[in-house]
């Protein structure tokens, strides 16, 4: 029986492809949508948990009291793990303090490599469970020693045996390779970790000893815990270390350390006022949703054309009834229909799905592949086949199943009501879920438009940054900078701190300034820069005037931002002065207008611009010369050949800084593709829905259409006639969404500070791109309905 | 005496158009032995096709009593009713019915699969069918590429396929040229000369000759018998 109903299936499927093309086509893009979706949620659900102590590692955190508020720090002294080892030992099995991973220069033979990696304390090795491939775990230990990954080995040292081979880190620190691990797996916080050096040698290098105290949380400090279910006890012992160990603290801050489960970095990283408020998460929610919806839709539609096609279909089930059927072995028969199709999307999908992979990845920075080996994988995809058989066939196999004999055979109309008004909800429901995504696309795409029309306040173009990295072209500022303006590419050269990009030191606490509130604990962004750098960014006084050297005393002067000014209630504050604890009193020259120094979705933050030379500068800023051919090209060979004479042992950097504001859109932008593409698939799917719908309906009132066209209809009414409904449901779907849509925008948009007002033309917008694509899907088949002979549509009959 | 198949008493079906009650069938008394071959007459609308629909089970009178087999039909449940008809009845249809995407063959075989006969039996059974008919040549053929005449040939026989004691046809030849009616309608008579019980709903007095009783309907009432 089974095989007769698997035979009568693919015979119906030959008999009616574009039917079946619609309904399989649907089915299939959304499977590939869903697929796609789970891959990624699966992804980020999973992330770290490659790794072997997963359950037991945590970071420890602290936070602080400002004020009113509670922040949250990873970062931590170097003081504190040897604490937690001698006087918490019973409650970790490892600790291990880790300096922030970043790039360094590696150099053998000569050859220079930027490799990621830590310098960490030994346990880091044994929390990862690296499994090592030559040499030792434990060579840590000593302080001469480095573990590289297997990948960095092949590309520093290719077919030679690295083992024992010494390396320079930043042209300061010697190790000889003691170990070579495993690379770690994709898709966790270490991944990128290519080589673990003694952390004891940044400190002597450094001379961290005699500088640094707990006031320094410069680096992170990872726990694993004998047992995870220590983790609430292990947290509590540990909280009050700070109290008790950092004897200058500043009492207010009530320094309160805590431990965050690995199992929580990747989703949940956003703290507010010391409580977790999530993070990631929210986007694998809402995409995990997305998914949802879009697999709805699909089935929605495959519930629509199926019930539509019942008409076909209703003579068979007469006359199957006649011939002794009974209702349970037809429902059978439709049901095995169904899930023929459905295995068959299923499977185009997944060969859709591997095709489409490598571009998926390339737009969510993943490297996801289809676990076709894993059981798990296998499980998921008959349960998404399961829910979608049972979603989308169950109610059409009843429905036909349930007509009666009598009147089918008749040819009767097999439209009752409730089917009709079913299927006019559920299109409603389609299309109110496409408007929604629709809504959403044009909200993510309008607020990043919005922030990058936001004014910047300094002129971005041409600026090159290329970091200072040893002290000797800290010491030749002045002579790199005229070497470099002899170059008719280059115009202008200053350095500072931090690139105006990436304005991120704050300085906080002792600062007092005439009628200063006396509770007021103030903190501002300090962007210290050599003489020019104003100009050479272009910035805007709005009072007051730049630093120059014509005035010796302008080493002790500020120029502040609008928000500064608002910030410290001054009126008129020019000639203003204000102490800054042991370095001074600094007189107030001049108003800068706000400038994006940080994120462009940011507020502006009350900055202090100070005249600076020598020590903490980073960065050498260039501005190229404009007007003259290939000056890009021009400046940057000028640039590596003045940095390569004063710092040889280094590979020449730089970065653009117009390039760098450009990036810090690309995680919005990252979203407003993945949005926007499945927006498209959900409003693609439901014209397929609604294609298939209205070619039945032109089908069912061919007489009626017929009748009308002798009687003098024009294609115009006609195509009015057909059209008209579809477009009621549209709209009625419109008034759904858009409220829907408002609310979900504007609960997106509140996590930016800088945001747009949501307008009403976001609302018309959506609805215009709705309702067009729907009427150009309806009105292709009531066009072609409305232009055919009459005569032979009533001939038919 | 032969055994009576069937027998209604004060039959009636009323159905609710609107608000009238418009009546159908209106008190029918009709006994049906085995071994007959009767043609109900009447202009459309007399409720021809309706009385063979009720008496095929697939409709249902709304009152007066109706007993097959000796069993009272008219207080069974759907499910039984349709164990009844699928076991006793064979339908014969005016536009044939074939279900298109099914073969000769498969077409024929249908009811015997909804019978659960093993599949070594309806082989046999089939074929059987197949030969007696003269068609085995065509077995392989979808209903599309037969003639009318052929396709109806294809209805009898699934029809005949089950050994069904009653052979209901609603207009047999209706959708025919008068070549083909005859050579249908001969056949009726031959079944029914080995023994098959026959009732068909006509409008050609050609065709009721056929019949050893005629039974005229005018507006929902049998006139003559």
């Amino acid at each position: 029986m089974i095989f007769t109903h698997f035979k009568i299936g693919f015979r119906n499927i030959i008999k009616n492809k574009a039917f079946f093309s619609l309904n399989a086509g649907g089915l299939t893009i959304g499977f590939t949508a869903v697929l796609l979706i789970s891959l990624w949620v699966y992804s980020e659900l999973s992330y770290n948990s490659s790794l072997t102590n997963y359950n037991n590692i945590a970071a420890v955190m602290q936070h602080q009291n400002w004020g009113d508020e509670v922040r949250t720090y990873t970062g931590q002294p170097m003081q504190l793990a040897p604490v937690l080892r001698e006087e918490y030992g019973n409650h970790f099995k490892h600790v291990a303090t880790s300096a922030r991973a970043r790039e360094y220069n590696v150099k053998y033979n000569n050859e220079m490599l930027r490799v990621e990696g830590r310098f960490a304390e030994p346990d880091l090795a044994h929390m990862l469970d690296l499994k090592i491939l030559a040499g030792s775990r434990d060579a840590l230990q000593d302080i001469t020693s480095v573990l590289i990954s297997e990948s960095t080995a092949k590309n520093i040292f290719g077919v030679e045996d690295p083992m024992g081979k010494v390396i320079t880190i930043n042209n300061n620190m010697e190790v000889k390779v003691a170990g070579i691990y495993e690379d770690l797996r994709n898709n966790t916080s270490f991944t990128d970790l290519n080589f673990i050096a003694p952390f004891e040698l940044l400190k002597k290098t450094n001379d961290y000893d005699s500088r640094l105290g707990w006031g320094n949380y410069w680096f992170q400090v990872y726990v694993q815990l004998n047992d995870k279910n220590a983790l609430e006890n292990a947290a509590m012992a540990i909280k009050g270390i700070f109290t008790e160990k950092y004897t200058e603290r500043n009492k207010e801050r009530n320094y309160r350390l805590f431990l965050f489960p690995m199992s929580k970095w990747h989703l949940y990283s956003d703290f507010e006022n010391g409580v977790s408020v999530g993070g990631r998460i929210t986007y694998v929610k809402t995409f995990g949703i997305i998914g949802l919806f879009i697999l709805l839709l699909a089935c929605i539609n495959y519930m629509n054309l199926s019930t539509a096609h019942a008409l076909k279909r209703g003579k068979e089930v007469g006359v199957r009834k006649t011939l002794g059927s009974s209702k349970r072995q037809l429902v059978f028969q439709f049901f095995t229909e169904s899930f023929l199709i459905i295995l068959f999307a299923f499977g185009v999908a997944l060969i859709l799905t591997t095709v489409l992979l490598p571009a998926f990845n390339t737009l969510t920075l993943k490297e996801v592949a289809i676990p076709f080996a894993s059981p798990l994988f296998w499980l998921i995809c008959l349960v998404l086949i399961g829910i979608t058989a049972v979603l989308s066939s169950l109610y059409p196999s009843f429905y036909l199943s349930a007509f009666k004999p009598v009147k089918v055979l008749k040819g009767l109309k097999t439209n009752n009501k409730t089917a009709v008004s079913l299927r006019k909800g559920l299109i409603v429901l389609q299309f109110a879920i496409s408007s929604i995504l629709i809504i959403g696309t044009i909200t993510v795409v309008g607020q990043i438009n919005h922030a990058k029309n936001r004014p910047l306040g300094f002129d971005k173009d041409l600026l090159v940054s290329v970091p200072i990295r040893t002290d000797k072209v800290l010491q030749s500022i002045d002579a790199i900078k005229n070497e470099l303006l002899t170059s008719k590419y280059i115009a202008q050269v200053t350095a500072s701190d931090v690139r105006i990009t990436s304005t991120y030191t704050t300085n906080g606490g002792d600062f007092d300034w005439r009628n200063k509130d006396p509770k007021m604990e103030p903190e501002f962004y300090t962007i210290r820069a050599t003489e020019g750098f104003g100009k050479m960014i272009d910035w805007n006084i709005l009072e007051g005037r730049d630093f120059s050297a014509k005035f010796p005393s302008d080493s002790l002067a500020f120029l502040v931002n609008e928000t500064a000014v608002d910030y410290m209630s001054l009126e008129n504050p020019v000639g203003e002065y204000v102490r800054w604890g042991d370095n001074g009193t600094y007189k107030i020259i001049g108003v800068v207008e706000n400038m994006v120094t940080r994120s462009p979705f940011d507020p502006d933050v009350p900055s202090l611009y100070i005249l600076h030379k020598g020590r903490f500068l980073n960065w050498v800023n260039i501005k190229i010369a404009s007007g003259n051919t290939n000056v890009v090209e021009g400046a940057l060979d000028k640039m590596k050949e003045v940095f390569q004479k004063y710092n040889p042992e280094n590979l020449f950097y730089y970065t653009f800084i117009d390039e760098e504001y450009e990036r810090k859109f690309n995680a919005e932008q990252r979203i407003a593709k993945l949005v926007a593409i499945f927006a498209l698939v959900a409003i693609f799917i439901s014209c397929l829905g609604v294609l298939g719908l209205s070619t039945y309906m032109a089908i069912q009132r061919k007489k009626e259409i017929g009748i009308r066209k002798v009687l003098g209809a024009s294609i115009r009414t006609i195509w009015k006639l057909l059209s008209k409904q579809f477009i009621v449901l549209v709209l009625i779907a419109l008034v759904i969404a858009i409220p829907l849509g408002y609310y979900f925008s504007l609960q997106w948009l509140q996590e930016y500070s800088y945001r747009m007002t949501l307008n009403i033309w976001i609302f018309i917008g959506a609805g215009a791109i709705v309702l067009g694509i729907s009427l150009i899907t309806v009105s292709f088949q009531a066009i072609k309905a409305a232009i055919a002979n009459p005569v032979n549509s009533l001939r038919t009959e | 005496m032969a055994n009576i198949i069937l027998s209604l008493h004060e039959a009636s079906r009323t159905v609710n158009s609107g608000s009238n009650k418009v009546t159908i069938l209106d008190d029918i008394n009709l006994q049906v032995e085995e071994g007959e071959f009767i043609s109900l007459m009447g202009p459309s609308g007399s409720g021809k096709s309706t009385l063979l629909n009720c008496i095929g089970m697939l409709d249902a009178f709304t009152d007066g009593e109706y007993a097959f087999l000796g069993q009272s039909v008219h207080r069974m449940k759907e499910k039984d009713r349709s164990k009844l008809y699928k076991e006793y009845i064979g339908f014969v249809f005016q536009a044939y019915h074939l279900i298109d995407e099914l073969k000769v063959y498969e077409n024929i075989e249908t009811p015997l699969l909804y019978k659960g006969v093993k599949a070594s039996e309806r082989k046999a059974m089939v074929a059987d069918m197949l030969d007696r008919f003269g068609v085995v040549g065509k077995k392989d053929l979808f209903p599309q590429q037969l003639s009318g005449g052929q396709q109806q040939l294809v209805g009898i026989m699934r029809a005949l396929i089950g050994s069904p004691k009653l052979i209901l046809a609603d207009e047999p030849t209706g959708n025919l040229n008068s070549k083909q009616s005859t050579e249908i309608m001969e056949l009726f008579a031959e079944l029914n000369k080995e023994g098959a019980t026959i009732i068909q709903a006509t409008h050609s007095e050609n065709n009721a000759a056929y019949g050893s009783r005629i039974v005229n309907l005018l507006d929902g009432k049998i006139v003559s018998q």
